[in-house]
């Protein structure tokens, strides 16, 4: 994989000065984490594609307009991927209600598919409720599961300190145990 | 009893996290979703990125050589051209 050959900062000041090889590095490397966290948002398959593709054709029109300045690539890509989202949410809801559709099945990294079998129930109602929170509840979760991230670094996306997205994160459990309450989710441990 | 409301006890978030975690798993997006990805953006693919930029950089190695060599040349030339002037 490239990744292991060249220095972020190398391939950004290249791909600055326009050096399409250059993004073409980055885009290996955060194509995977902003589907992700795009599929999360949307719940299907098809606008996680095309939102994702005019997140890296934004961020490569962009680019030379990104600036180290204490904030990392990454959360200047999540942000491109969160304003997308943002409008895409708008636009929807100005058309039509949006279902609140389960997010289709994908596999997994690393899943053992008898226990998604056992637990599809659980996590279609669980995804439900995800879906309901606020967008930026949303986003909090996300980047906290599924793109595995420490508070500061989502406070580096989502433009908040360490202990404004900890004490949102406890707002947000608080709420979804209130919601699973209504749910037959069990909450004991399995 | 309020109190219980906004509080969560350390069993329930650990069991919170863990369906939590069990639910917003990474997934792999499908070959074909990436591949029709990286032709709408005309990217090509990572191998052959790497490869044009190793090309880049022998042909850099290889100009810095040329360069190289010709001043040398060109130093003994004029070595040679200042010496044989002066015993001419």
């Amino acid at each position: 994989m490239p990744d292991t050959d060249f220095n972020e900062e190398d391939i950004l000041t290249r791909a600055s000065q326009g050096d399409r090889d250059a993004f073409g590095l980055l885009y290996e490397r955060y194509l995977d984490r902003i589907f992700n966290y795009v599929y999360y948002r949307t719940g299907n398959l098809h606008d996680a594609e095309d939102l994702t593709a005019r997140v890296f054709q934004r961020a490569m029109n962009h680019i030379q307009n990104y600036t180290d300045r204490g904030v990392p690539f990454s959360a200047w890509l999540y942000r491109i991927a969160h304003n997308l989202v943002a409008n895409w949410h708008r636009d929807r809801s100005r058309r039509q209600e949006i279902p609140i559709n389960d997010v289709p099945v994908l596999p997994s990294k690393g899943d053992h598919p008898e226990r998604n079998l056992v637990r599809s129930q659980e996590q279609s109602t669980l995804l439900r409720l995800i879906r309901r929170l606020p967008p930026e509840r949303q986003n909090l979760l996300i980047l906290k599961f599924v793109e595995n991230m420490s508070n500061a670094e989502i406070g580096a996306i989502m433009g908040r300190s360490e202990g404004a997205v900890k004490s949102l994160y406890h707002r947000t459990l608080l709420a979804l145990r209130d919601q699973i309450g209504d749910q037959n989710i069990n909450l004991d441990n399995d | 009893m309020n109190k219980l409301k906004t509080e969560l006890s350390d069993e329930q978030i650990n069991a919170l996290e863990e369906h939590l975690a069990g639910t917003l798993k990474p997934v792999t997006p499908p070959m074909e979703v990436v591949t029709r990805l990286r032709e709408r953006i005309h990217f090509p693919e990572p191998r052959m990125i790497v490869s044009r930029l190793r090309d880049w950089q022998r042909m850099f190695l290889v100009f810095g050589g040329v360069m190289s060599g010709m001043l040398v040349l060109i130093t003994v030339a004029r070595a040679l051209f200042y010496l044989v002037r002066r015993h001419a």
